[in-house]
């Protein structure tokens, strides 16, 4: 089970927190094509590498927060957490 | 007024070999109080005693008043009112519960996943997490040297809460006080 | 049957001859010691055959005599697949063999043997692949040949645990090498938790000279006076992302199994090697023993394994088994000396038991025992599991890690070689070390975690491994002897199968294993891995390191479903009235987490009582939020489809809420308390999740907008009063003035009821009735719910059930989210346009509305009110709406109930907005029979008092 690291709480449990996933911004929804409102209901990146990502803390602080996460290798990156994968590499 | 009810509703009849023990405070007077200024001067994770009655810093932006309803009045004098602050009567909305035993520690390991030792959750830490599947505030709040918690959950859960507890607390000689 | 093949006491023994066990098997009662395992037990009784094959129903003795015995597996009581090799006897069980028809003596399958070719690799999908339609026939007979014990459905299910851990350092092998790490690590300050397989700690000292056995004794100690939290017989079945080890336990005193989740800061990785069988022809006969299956029998045990033994020798413990075996009496025929080029072909023998041993050479050896020592396998599974790819070394005829780790240490056998000195130094070097870089992550999770002591120093180094690598020990390639033999015993596959399978173009180690399913067996490739690669290298011409290894994945060694499954938790939410439906004759039913009465034994009848007097509902389930701040006009009117800027002090307003693909979310009710203070409703189901999509709207868009968001569900206890006489009722409870005018339809009041302060009213009307919702403090829900009852009893107050209200709704034509709408109806199928205002300059939701208002209405579906010509037919909910007298599919029906108020069936359902107009036919295509209905579409979605009248009254 993944280590996420909550800026609040510090590490917790993934168990403890609800991925809400790729972090995405919403457009002016009165100047929005509906190509690109739907790009924001629909697509996302998908990468396998460094990604920004939304998590809020459903069992903990149960805040929002962004946190860049390497897919690939599950490591998190600082800001917000200094370290990265708290338990070292593996 | 009639007399408060709480959530647990079951009889239980005491062990008297027990060395753990467990009690339902539901009654106790809550008091919550949501700010953007810091409150008491404690920050997320920490609790103080403010004369009879606890404080704790339940959120980043949540600080929770536990005790009499006297003593929670008092403590409530010294709530910073400045800034965006709202202070919300909580009594009702949380079954309370504490959990004292030198093993205390050991019984929520098999229920929560957080870690108990001194050096993460020393006395006077304040956590939530999932305990038995149900979302709890959870104080680290020493009686007399000997382990204690105070376990708050939404009310509607607290007799599951509760039977959940004394069954984990069961290994341990659990009673109920 | 007396204990015949005990020994006379051994040093080293664990039985205690002072406590005999009596137990049976297969019948026929037998004694054996506390401390035997199973098999050691039934060794020590001189049985032979232990089970019969998986395909085959070959007869199998005990090869390894341990967990890993893949020949084993015995029925105990109701308990079926138990591993006798490991499982220790208790007095008065029942063994009995499996997979044996009609006795294990004589097995009528057995013939299965002799058409063997008929059976080979991928025998299954080959054959019963064509016609599918057979399938089913197919299954029934081969079901009387699966292997495997038989299951008691009426057993009771074990107290099955799990905890959660969180030590510094979690050692996997309670040998010399685990054994020294833990207590390095333990003197160095660390938590340490030893997890031993076996039964005892000491690894294979247990098994050795007089010397190894003292040794093992001493460290033991050291390891309890070190503080060493120690589990035997217990597994690391799996290690996991960011250090997350799984333990099963099996010796815990209060559960059948335990589950333990450690979140360990080190792993060390210390489980020993497991010794590997020899391919050559009659292998799997009863009387070929692996070396160490014989050191143990003989010194742990004292059971005599045999009495003429031929020993086929590639290492010093090929040897020292040769060396007991004399020692105790046993006639040593002769030792095949593997690393001076001798060899054996097969072993000969009856139904029961190997007789003689056929040499390369052409002679041949009478033996009833022969022992194997063709070297080891290193289980390397924690470490793939941890990213490692271990390395083949031929020149020591096994794998070896490769990766540098992190967090992941190894020592002892795993690791290298050495004499015992040198295989704890390594490990008292690699706990030393796993304490130092637990002690760094110690500091990194103390440090950033808001609650826990403050860390007063700064964070050190990562530590560096400067530990002195262990050597390597010479060991001939001992993987198959010139003729064809058992490769994975458990699953009965021969080398002949895999250069079959290979031929056949399954020649990727990952596809030849699922193919022929060598090493998927319960002992999880752990025997068979290593000789299905030397097999398939030598099929394709290639080394072992060209072929490569499949990749171990968790468990470690087998779990039990009670053991993965733990102690279910099954949340149970009640409300304060709870107690009162529990001795009021409640129905219950489970809505989420919620228990709630569905009725009281007459859901018709109480929805009569409340069209004609009054009745009342708890309703504590509905989800409450109290909201807080100057900014709270500005998120309801984010969140919901209309508008609210302009709601007075005492006004409630209905709101339906979507989400950005203008998919209806949630409905529900919000009244304003005060000034900057509101109280929202959700649907029950919905409480949760408004909550957090409130929340993420709040924190994540707008953190400059001042709300404050507070559950209050289970804060206050919520009850409906509804019907004609409801006004009456409560006026006995409150001084609060209830008349029309001075508390109309949609507004709120606050005051005492029941002379419970801060309670809540208002005045809405899902039922269609007048009703009053009041919510009240829960400490005191359950007092206001009896006074209301109490005060009612002249007017025929009766409570309803979810039922009842159900019915009441759909007569009202109320849709419920979820029920009615699905995750594709859109606000403007749901037949509230007047809620849906485009001329809010934002709401969620409200592009998706906007576009489909412009063009997209001709194609979405609408909510509408249903009824069928014959009155008296009620369509199952999602019966099937098409075009009168066609097979065209235009809609569903989503609610339908027979109306006690109008005696007739009512219906609520989806169809085209071509179709959605008053008076449209449809028809209804009934479950299960198919017969076909005449339906209409009404105008409104109310079946009942569409105007409205009663609840404004």
């Amino acid at each position: 089970m993944l280590l996420v690291p909550c800026p609040y709480c510090g590490p917790r449990n993934s168990s403890d927190l609800r991925h809400v996933g790729e972090a995405i911004s919403r457009p002016d929804p009165n100047a929005a094509s509906p190509e690109q409102w739907r790009s924001y209901l629909y697509l996302r990146d998908n990468v396998a590498d460094w990604n920004v990502e939304t998590w809020y803390c459903t069992r903990g602080c149960r805040k929002y927060f962004k946190v860049e996460r390497n897919t690939a290798t599950n490591e998190f990156r600082d800001p917000p957490m200094p370290g990265n994968k708290i338990g070292g590499k593996a | 007024m009639p007399e408060f009810e709480s959530a647990i509703i079951k009889t239980y009849a005491p062990n008297p070999g027990a060395s753990m023990f467990l009690s339902d405070e539901s009654a106790t007077t809550k008091l919550l109080v949501r700010s953007d200024q810091a409150q008491f001067g404690l920050v997320f994770g920490a609790s103080s005693a403010v004369g009879e009655a606890l404080i704790c810093a339940t959120r980043p932006d949540e600080w929770l008043i536990l005790g009499s309803e006297p003593a929670v009045d008092a403590a409530a004098a010294g709530i910073d009112s400045g800034g965006f602050t709202n202070v919300i009567p909580f009594t009702h909305g949380r079954s309370l519960f504490r959990l004292t035993g030198a093993h205390a520690a050991g019984l929520l390991e098999k229920i929560c996943g957080i870690d108990w030792s001194d050096a993460m959750t020393p006395e006077g830490a304040v956590t939530s997490a999932s305990v038995a599947l149900t979302t709890c505030d959870i104080i680290r709040h020493d009686r007399n040297g000997i382990r204690s918690y105070l376990l708050m959950c939404d009310r509607s859960f607290g007799q599951y809460l509760f039977d959940a507890l004394l069954d984990a607390g069961d290994e341990f000689g659990i009673s109920v006080e | 049957m007396t204990q015949s093949h005990r020994l006379n006491p051994q040093p080293g023994e664990v039985i205690d001859r002072s406590a005999p066990l009596n137990f049976t098997w297969n019948g026929k009662r037998l004694t054996g010691f506390q401390g035997d395992t199973i098999a050691s037990a039934l060794m020590a009784n001189g049985v032979e055959v232990v089970s019969r094959s998986m395909k085959y129903h070959r007869p199998r003795g005990y090869m390894t005599a341990d967990f890993w015995d893949p020949n084993g597996f015995v029925q105990v009581g109701d308990e079926p697949n138990v591993r006798s090799g490991h499982r220790q006897l208790t007095s008065g069980i029942t063994v009995d063999p499996q997979n044996v028809w009609p006795s294990l003596d004589y097995d009528v399958k057995a013939a299965n043997g002799l058409v063997g070719r008929f059976l080979s690799a991928g025998f299954y999908y080959k054959t019963f692949m064509k016609p599918a339609a057979l399938w089913p026939a197919f299954e029934k007979v081969l079901a009387t040949f699966a292997p495997g014990g038989s299951v008691d459905l009426d057993s009771t299910p074990g107290y099955y645990d799990k905890r959660y851990s969180h030590p510094d350092v979690l050692v996997a092998g309670g040998g010399p090498a685990g054994m020294a790490a833990a207590i390095a690590a333990a003197e160095s300050g660390a938590r340490v938790m030893l997890v031993e397989h076996e039964h005892q700690l000491g690894g294979h000292l247990r098994w050795g000279s007089t010397a190894d056995q003292a040794s093992a004794r001493q460290l033991a100690e050291s390891v309890a006076a070190a503080g060493v939290e120690v589990l035997t017989d217990s597994t690391v079945t799996g290690r996991y992302e960011d250090s997350w080890v799984a333990v099963s336990q099996r010796s815990h005193a209060h559960a059948v199994e335990r589950l333990i989740k450690a979140r360990a800061k080190v792993l060390i990785v210390a489980p020993g090697l497991i010794e590997r069988p020899y391919v050559f022809a009659g292998n799997d006969k009863p009387g070929v023993m692996l070396s160490g299956a014989v050191r143990r029998s003989i010194a742990m045990y004292a059971t005599r394994p045999g009495s003429r033994a031929v020993v086929f020798s590639g290492n010093a413990d090929g040897d020292a088994a040769a060396i007991d075996l004399e020692r105790v009496g046993v006639d040593v025929a002769a030792v095949i000396d593997a690393r001076s080029g001798a060899n054996i072909v097969e072993a000969h023998g009856g139904a029961k038991r190997v007789s003689s041993v056929e040499l390369a050479d052409g002679s041949s050896i009478d033996a009833d025992l022969l022992v194997v020592a063709a070297g080891w396998t290193a289980p390397t599974s924690l470490l793939n599991m941890a990213g490692d790819r271990p390395v083949y070394d031929a020149s020591c005829a096994r794998f070896f890690p490769s990766a540098t780790i992190d967090n992941v240490l190894s020592c002892g056998g795993i690791a290298g070689d050495g004499n015992f000195d040198e295989i704890v130094a390594h490990a008292q070097a690699t706990g030393r070390l796993a304490a130092e870089r637990a002690a760094a992550v110690q500091h990194r999770l103390q440090a950033r975690t808001a609650r826990s002591a403050p860390v007063e120093f700064a964070e050190p180094a990562w530590p560096a491994d400067v530990r002195s690598p262990l050597g390597r020990d010479a060991h001939p390639e001992l993987f198959q002897s010139s003729t064809v033999g058992m490769v994975d015993f458990s699953e009965d596959v021969s080398s002949k199968d895999l250069v079959l399978a290979a031929k056949e173009g399954y020649d990727s180690v990952e596809l030849l294993k699922r193919f022929t399913t060598a090493t998927m067996g319960p002992s999880q490739g752990k025997l068979e891995t290593v000789n299905t690669v030397a097999v398939l290298a030598d099929a394709r011409g290639e080394t072992i390191e060209e072929v490569g290894t499949t990749v171990w994945r968790p468990p470690y060694a087998p779990i039990s479903l009670g053991g993965l499954a733990g102690r279910m938790f099954n949340p149970h939410r009640v409300s304060s009235i709870h107690p009162w439906h529990e001795s009021n004759g409640q129905i219950p039913i489970q809505v989420a987490a919620w228990e709630r009465p569905e009725h009281y034994g007459n859901p018709a009848g109480e929805v009569t009582n409340t069209r004609t007097n009054v009745g009342i509902i708890d309703v504590s389930p509905l989800g409450k939020l109290d909201l807080r701040g100057p900014d709270v006009p500005k998120l309801l009117n984010l969140l919901y489809t209309n508008k609210w800027s302009k709601l007075p002090i005492g006004g409630v307003r209905y709101g339906l809420m979507c989400a950005e693909d203008g998919v209806v979310l949630d409905d529900g009710v919000t009244g304003r308390l005060g000034e900057h203070h509101y109280l929202m409703t959700t649907t029950s189901s919905g409480a949760a999740r408004v909550w957090e999509w409130a929340e993420n709207w709040l924190q994540t868009e707008h953190p400059d907008w001042q709300v404050h968001i507070t559950p209050v569900t289970t804060a206050l206890s919520s009850i409906n009063i509804a019907g004609p006489k409801s006004r009456e009722l409560l006026s006995r409870l409150t001084s609060i003035d209830l008349s029309r005018e001075a508390f109309p339809y949609m507004t709120l009041r606050t005051g005492i009821v029941a002379g419970i302060d801060d309670c809540i009213m208002w005045r809405i009307g899902f039922t269609g009735e007048l009703s009053y919702e009041v919510h009240v403090p829960s400490g005191y829900g359950l007092h206001v719910w009896q006074a209301l009852i109490d005060a009612g009893a002249d007017l025929g107050v009766a409570p309803f059930g979810l039922e009842a209200q159900r019915i009441m709704r759909l007569e009202k034509g109320h849709f419920i989210v979820g029920q009615d709408t699905d995750g594709l109806t859109l606000a403007v199928s749901a037949g509230v346009a007047s809620l849906i205002k485009l001329d809010k300059d934002d709401f969620v939701g409200k592009t998706e509305l906007a576009w489909a208002l412009a063009d997209r209405m001709h194609e979405l579906p609408q909510v509408v009110a249903i009824q069928t010509a014959a009155p008296t037919v009620v369509p199952t909910e999602a019966t099937q709406i098409v075009r009168p007298g066609t097979n065209e599919i235009l809609g569903r029906i989503t609610s339908s109930r027979m109306s006690p108020t109008l005696g007739r069936s009512i219906c609520m359902g989806q169809v085209p907005s071509s179709l959605a107009a008053g008076g449209t036919a449809l028809e209804l295509v009934l479950v299960p029979d198919g017969r076909r209905v005449a339906a209409t579409v009404l105008d409104t979605h109310a079946h009942f008092d569409p105007e409205g009248a009663r609840l404004r009254a």
